[in-house]
């Protein structure tokens, strides 16, 4: 008895969309800008912490890095992000990383000490150039393959470095940089190795190596007047089975030596897929809630719009109560029409959407995800949106007293 | 022939109606005590303001009384959901509106099949059923025309053919021809009579003494209650309007021809 009825609606609701052209576009297209900056907004944060968990799965699963900092979970991450690479001390030192690699079960370790600093070469200036300075083992963890000369090893002398292949190409013009040598922080670095393109700003160590400078630790340390300030340390086990027993052991002498202080964290598997930067976040967030305004606005259009539909058709409203239309059936036609509209919109706001941000990653380094969340999360929201936002003008329908509408003229 | 019947299909007992509060109170309908059989054909008269309307809408279900009782099919309403209410308005009445009320984004047949709509009928068989009671108001080439384009006495009779396609036991109508021309009038409150013959209880309002001479009965109401309430005699009825027609209808071909097909039908 009621599946007709339901077609029935349908129909119904199309056709009276059809006659109402104009502003039946005009609503959809306000719900389809909503659904699309989200699936914007979520499909490229989506791509990235893809990009990263690839990484991750890729360079196997016995790794995990420590990070300065109270590790931050939940909401308070979002709302209360940290500047902790940037501006603040780092409460990792360089005994931390010596401790780690003592540490049984700890195959190799490197610590990550990230510099901004301009670097000068005779030709070019780079003005905002990242330094890492490392240990030799981080070649090995993060995989930075060679084209040219070496990673720098344990006799490379502290005034020498290996760079990335675009920066080569910023501060020399060439690449094939080897033996030339640039400035920054007032000293003198001759480059010995040249990395190959890896093309992968976004990853786990938080640095771009094709635009990056490689420095010993001991050269680093001669920035911060001879200490060590280390954003990161890799750490990798010598197998999987190991990593949980690594972490605790981690965890514990760390805690230990920082006198009970939990002011670093220890993060592995998807954990580390969490861009380190909480910036990140909070950008996201943001994004995401403007979005989510945007939706609204869409939704109180079809409000707005829904509202006219019903004092338009009073009369008809009034006609289907008296030949055996229930109240039900009033709200049924008039929200299966507002739903029409919504998830009509968001079908369109998701292709266009996802459209966008493909659009957008042509500039970027890394393809949107596309996965079936963020389709649910697109068409559900748009779902949300008509029922919320048709259920108040279609129980105004409803609730006509039907001698008065039948009354009205139009 | 419905005579016979023991039970009414309406009975009202002392139904009242009220509207608006304290010193502003209006009682519109007092304590009106009616029984209606099946297969009469009823018109209600009377001034403006003296129920009739609000009558007729209780009668339909349309509003509810404040006090007294009222029985379809020998069963009291009062109590019933308004759901219920819906469900009995789709299967058992049907309307006819001064106004026609045609839906006009809606063709001539899908207004038709609209009441069917409510009773769960898939598509196919509504517009068939629509078309065939379109049919037996002659306006079968008028099918997918919209209201618009029909003259006042075809939406009427569109109106009447969409009353009718759910086979209801009584047709209410307030004041079919009050927007029609008399030529017009006589057709539809023919079609009605029609439809009295073929056994259905009709309930009409009107303001025009003429078209009481269609009706097997005739209540006048005043102030709410009902002042007088005549029987017309069965054959006087079948004979009246014929003799009150012939003399007042101009003879065109289009309704000569339409009265002949009629006879045929008989």
């Amino acid at each position: 008895m009621n599946r007709p009825l339901i077609i029935e609606h349908i129909q119904n609701a199309l056709h009276s969309l059809r006659l109402t052209r104009m502003r039946s576009i005009l609503t959809t297209t306000g719900v389809a800008i909503g659904v699309a900056s989200i699936t914007v907004v979520l499909s490229l944060s989506g791509g990235i912490t893809q990009v990263i968990s690839g990484q991750v799965a890729a360079l196997g699963d016995n790794i995990a890095v420590v990070r300065p900092g109270i590790p931050q979970r939940g909401f308070e991450g979002f709302t209360n992000p940290t500047t902790e690479q940037t501006y603040t001390t780092s409460t990792i030192t360089e005994q931390d990383y010596e401790d780690i690699q003592a540490i049984k079960g700890v195959d190799a370790a490197a610590p990550l000490m990230i510099i901004n600093s301009t670097l000068k070469s005779s030709s070019n200036t780079v003005p905002q150039g990242t330094i890492v300075a490392t240990t030799p083992a981080l070649a090995d963890i993060a995989q930075l393959p060679m084209r040219d000369g070496q990673f720098i090893d344990s006799v490379t002398n502290k005034n020498t470095a290996v760079i990335g292949s675009r920066l080569s190409v910023d501060l020399f013009g060439t690449d094939q940089p080897i033996g030339q040598t640039f400035t920054s922080g007032g000293q003198q670095f001759t480059v010995i190795g040249v990395f190959k393109t890896i093309n992968n700003p976004i990853n786990f160590n938080s640095v771009d190596f094709d635009h990056a400078a490689v420095l010993s630790l001991e050269g680093g340390k001669s920035f911060h007047q001879g200490t060590a300030q280390i954003q990161q340390i890799d750490v990798r086990a010598k197998n999987k089975a190991d990593l949980p027993g690594v972490i605790k052991n981690i965890t514990a002498k760390l805690t230990n030596s920082h006198l009970g202080e939990r002011d670093f964290s220890v993060l592995s598997g998807q954990e580390i897929a969490q861009p380190a930067n909480r910036f990140f976040y909070a950008i996201t967030a943001i994004m995401t809630l403007i979005a989510a305004i945007s939706l609204v606005v869409g939704g109180v259009g079809i409000m707005n719009i829904m509202l006219v539909g019903v004092a338009e058709r009073t009369r008809e409203i009034g006609l289907r109560k008296a030949v055996g239309a229930s109240s039900g059936n009033i709200i049924v036609q008039f929200l299966v029409e507002s739903l029409i509209i919504s998830s009509f919109g968001g079908l369109l706001g998701f292709v266009s959407g996802y459209g966008i941000a493909f659009l957008i990653s042509t500039f970027l380094t890394f393809n949107p995800a596309l996965t079936w969340q963020i389709a649910a999360i697109a068409l559900g929201t748009s779902i949300i949106v008509g029922v919320v936002f048709g259920l108040y003008p279609a129980l105004r329908a409803a609730r006509k007293d039907p001698i008065e509408s039948l009354r009205q003229y139009h | 022939m419905a005579k016979k019947k023991t039970l009414p299909v309406i009975e009202l007992k002392g139904l009242t109606k009220k509207y608006g509060m304290g010193d502003a109170e209006q009682t519109v309908l007092d304590e009106i005590d009616l029984q209606i059989e099946k297969g009469e054909f009823i018109t209600i008269m009377g001034p403006s303001g003296c129920g009739k309307t609000t009558l007729l809408n209780i009668l339909g279900l349309l509003d509810r009384a404040n006090e007294g009782e009222y029985f379809l099919d020998g069963k009291s309403v009062e109590k019933m959901s308004s759901s219920r209410h819906a469900r009995i308005r789709s299967q058992q009445i049907g309307f006819v509106f001064q106004s026609f009320n045609l839906i006009n984004r809606l063709s001539v047949i899908e207004n038709v099949a609209l009441p069917l709509a409510y009773k769960g009928m898939s598509r196919v068989r509504r517009l068939k059923q629509a078309s065939d009671s379109l049919k037996n108001f002659h306006l079968s080439e008028r099918e997918y025309y919209m209201p618009w384009q029909l003259s006042g006495g075809q939406m009427q009779r569109v109106a009447i053919a969409r009353a009718l396609v759910n086979n209801p036991s009584i047709v209410l109508a307030d004041e079919p021809t009050g927007n029609l021309d008399s030529k017009s009038s006589h057709i539809i409150m023919e079609e009605l009579s029609d439809i009295h013959k073929r056994g259905n209880t009709i309930i009409m309002v009107t303001h025009n003494p003429d078209l009481t001479t269609y009706a097997s009965r005739v209540i006048h109401m005043l102030d709410g209650q009902i002042a007088s309430d005549t029987k017309t005699p069965i054959e006087l009825v079948k004979t009246a309007p014929k003799v009150s027609l012939a003399s007042r209808r101009p003879k065109t071909t289009r309704q000569t021809k339409k009265s002949k097909t009629k006879a045929k039908k008989k």
